[in-house]
């Protein structure tokens, strides 16, 4: 053991410790050792940028843009990101799309189980969520990590349903949620105009202000295009648009130098 | 036709490894019985776990409570044990009133320097082997014995980033004993350590002090006073100093002093001989 | 049997396939948590805020889960820890309530809290714990831990991101330490609430990560009562 009492009961360091003979972990046979260590996601790829999401009078309205980009390139523009699971609920996704896609493929695996088991119960945006959060966490303590931020919005029981899970595990509940650059850029407009009016907001209201945090990320957020989706959530159902785009103001681009003129 | 049916019989998104595999077994008690740890799955666990739990690192969050300085010696009366009581996580004091003395059971005592979850953990896992021995044999376990048990459970974790300096000690069949085990696998029989940080300060007084026909008294006097001066110049220790003599009976517990009153009290001895040594003249 | 033909002594099979790690699998979620035992009674309370650097998730996002009708923990530092911790707890109470026929005492429970985070001792839960109840014999108790199950029964403690600013107020005004002639009567249940209160507005001040809201917990031989307190929410 390293005996300078400085060190002592500290975690230990190789390079200091010359009493350390070989740590046993080294020690260990590795068969693969020759492919070298298996790598995971360490990184996204394909990836969508911001969701967002809030809660009004009769439900959740959530949107988020149809593009995909490769780094920077605009690689994909016409990925949808919105995915309704079941008759109530609607997940949101941004990060990589490859997981993305695999995590619908295992959403619709579970909705296809809870069909056969035909016992009356269907999963509900609660149930969704929570299954969401273990499989994430799990992924996250395996060191292999979906590497997205997924919203869920939804309504159960008469209950508004809003929530956060992303490729650690973190979850939370609000009445407004913006993922990626959208927290940065979204969630302040978005808690202005929505805290404390959750449950007055009509949903011409709640549409304004969606389209309005998502011209102000098209304007913003290099890694966003103007062409969008948002799905509303009520008691009746889910309801999400065909792809549109939000009108934008230019012309004042024309007195600025470096700007076109 | 079994293994086809097998194969549909499982629900699809059922993964048997999911959860159990990675928070341990859902019944506490079987992971008791025989524990298991799980090792994170990155490329190097090692790196990893230095990583986050270095106090130098620059990923450092969790902070695990250090214990510091800890000494035991044997004498003609028995041996005494005598610890301070501070945990340090990083530059902050994470508790001024741990109990580093781990009562193993009536005859044994260890105590913790270095990781206190490790040596808390470690040593009541030892107490409950020592316990089936006697259960077994019909007679209390050896303080060599059980500080090899020590030694032997942590000896596979070597080099995995446990931290335990400890000393064992108990009054067996052969008399008093004192063995000193760590996480790299020493197990050294003696008379006389110190263990951690603030050893050093304590192995001045105590070597200056000792001999081996003290009395009980004078003994658990050096004990205090050497675990004193450690924790008056070590940053690392203080708090209070816990007392501990062993015998032919077991254990006697020789109360708690805390440091501050115990500083106020040398203060004025000092002023008593001084004042002595005046008179005199 | 041989120890070390046991499977104490062998790592898990999977780091024969090591796996690179660049991914950093911890968050700090911020808040605070305090918790102070009385006579009959513990209080544990902890603010509602979640946040992830200098971005707030949620300003209502508890992070104090009732155990038992004795028993109440509070985990602070990476939520999803925190909550996963807190399910296998819970699971592990219901194998011992069948397995013995009655319901975990809080002493009980601190033990199992501490051996299923030593249980992570190499991949760490990022949880810094607190439990609080009251024992079998109706005396109010508080557990703290590190991160990896290093635990103590106290009084009074504090944990979190703002721990270190409270810790002394608590030594303080609950231990009366470094008071002069301070009474030595123990705290009734509204001084505790009083203390604990002006803790979190104090700490809201001056501490970035906690704020919002305050959940306490008032837990007594008769059950858990919760109350809401409302903090600072810049």
């Amino acid at each position: 053991m390293n005996h300078f009492p400085s060190q002592w009961g500290k975690p230990r360091q190789e390079n200091v410790d010359e009493y350390n003979t070989v740590p046993l972990y080294n020690n260990m046979p590795q068969s693969h050792a020759a492919a070298g260590p298996m790598t995971r996601t360490q990184q996204p790829v394909v990836t969508g940028t911001s969701v967002i999401a809030l809660k009004y009078k009769d439900g959740i309205m959530m949107a988020a843009d149809n593009l995909a980009s490769y780094g920077s390139l605009a690689r994909f523009r016409d990925i949808e990101r919105l995915h309704p699971v079941g008759e109530h609920t609607i997940i949101g996704a941004s990060g990589d799309i490859s997981d993305y896609q695999y995590i619908q493929h295992m959403l619709q695996n579970v909705m296809i189980d809870q069909h056969c088991e035909d016992d009356g119960h269907t999963l509900g945006t609660p149930h969704i969520y929570e299954y969401l959060f273990r499989v994430m966490y799990n992924r996250r303590s395996k060191f292999n990590p979906l590497w997205n931020a997924l919203v869920v919005g939804g309504v159960h029981k008469g209950e508004r349903f809003l929530g956060y899970v992303d490729l650690k595990g973190t979850t939370y509940q609000n009445s407004t949620i913006a993922t990626g650059f959208g927290g940065h850029l979204a969630q302040p407009i978005l808690r202005k105009a929505v805290e404390g009016r959750e449950d007055t907001l009509t949903e011409e209201e709640a549409i304004k202000i969606i389209d309005d945090c998502m011209r102000v990320l098209f304007y913003r957020d290099a890694r966003s295009i103007n062409k969008l989706q948002r799905a509303k959530i009520t008691a009746e159902g889910f309801e999400i648009t065909e792809p549109y785009s939000v009108e934008t103001e230019w012309s004042f681009a024309e007195s600025i130098r470096g700007y076109g003129a | 036709m079994n293994s086809l049916v097998q194969k549909y019989s499982k629900s699809s998104t059922a993964h048997d490894d999911d959860v159990l595999g990675v928070h341990g077994k859902w019944d506490a008690s079987l992971d008791l019985a025989f524990p298991t740890f799980d090792i994170p799955g990155a490329q190097n666990p090692l790196s990893f776990l230095r990583n986050v739990t270095d106090e130098a690192s620059s990923d450092y969050k969790i902070k695990i409570q250090h214990g510091t300085t800890t000494l035991a010696f044997k004498f003609q009366g028995g041996i005494i044990v005598a610890v301070d009581s501070r945990a340090t996580m990083g530059n902050y004091i994470g508790s001024q009133t741990v109990k580093k003395v781990i009562e193993i059971n009536p005859y044994l005592l260890g105590t913790m320097a270095g990781g206190a979850a490790d040596c808390s953990y470690w040593e009541r896992e030892l107490g409950r082997r020592c316990r089936l021995y006697e259960l077994t044999n019909k007679e209390r376990i050896s303080v060599a014995a059980a500080s090899k048990l020590l030694a032997n459970l942590v000896l596979p974790y070597k080099g995995m980033g446990l931290s335990m300096g400890t000393m064992v000690t108990g009054w067996d069949k052969s008399g008093p004993n004192l063995y000193y085990v760590d996480s790299d696998g020493s197990r050294i029989k003696g008379d006389l350590f110190s263990v951690g940080s603030g050893s050093t300060f304590a192995y001045g007084v105590l070597d200056s002090g000792y001999r081996n026909d003290l009395t009980v008294e004078e003994a658990l006097e050096l004990g205090k006073r050497s675990i004193f001066h450690a924790a008056h110049r070590d940053a690392m220790s203080g708090g209070s100093v816990n007392l501990y003599h062993i015998h032919e009976e077991g254990w006697t517990y020789h109360g708690n002093h805390d440091v501050a009153a115990l500083f106020w009290e040398y203060q004025d001895l000092k002023a008593e001989e001084r004042a002595a040594a005046v008179g005199k003249q | 049997m041989n120890f070390l033909d046991s499977p104490l002594s062998k790592p898990a099979p999977y780091v024969v396939a090591p796996i690179e790690h660049r991914f950093d699998p911890y968050e700090d979620n911020g808040g605070t948590s305090v918790a102070i035992a009385g006579e009959d009674f513990c209080v544990v309370a902890s603010d509602t805020r979640q946040s992830n650097g200098y971005m707030i998730n949620s300003r209502y996002a508890p992070k104090a889960y009732k155990m038992s009708s004795t028993a109440v923990l509070s985990c602070n530092g990476f939520h999803a820890d925190g909550v996963t911790l807190k399910k296998v707890l819970e699971q592990r109470m219901k194998m011992y309530k069948y397995s013995h026929d009655k319901d975990m005492s809080v002493t009980a429970l601190a033990q199992m809290l501490s051996n299923t985070l030593y249980q992570r001792r190499f991949f760490p839960y990022y949880a810094f714990c607190l439990l609080g109840g009251v024992d079998a014999d109706g005396k109010g108790a508080v557990y703290c831990y590190d991160s990896v199950g290093s635990f103590e029964r106290e009084n009074y403690r504090t944990s979190g991101s703002a721990s270190a600013l409270i810790q002394p107020f608590l030594d303080n005004q609950v231990g009366r330490k470094n008071q002069q002639n301070a009474s030595t009567a123990p705290l009734t249940l509204e001084a505790v609430l009083r203390i604990t209160k002006d803790a979190f507005t104090s700490a809201t001040e001056r501490d970035i990560h906690t704020g919002d809201n305050l959940q306490i917990f008032v837990i007594t031989r008769d059950g858990v009562e919760e109350q809401n307190f409302p903090l600072k929410k810049d």
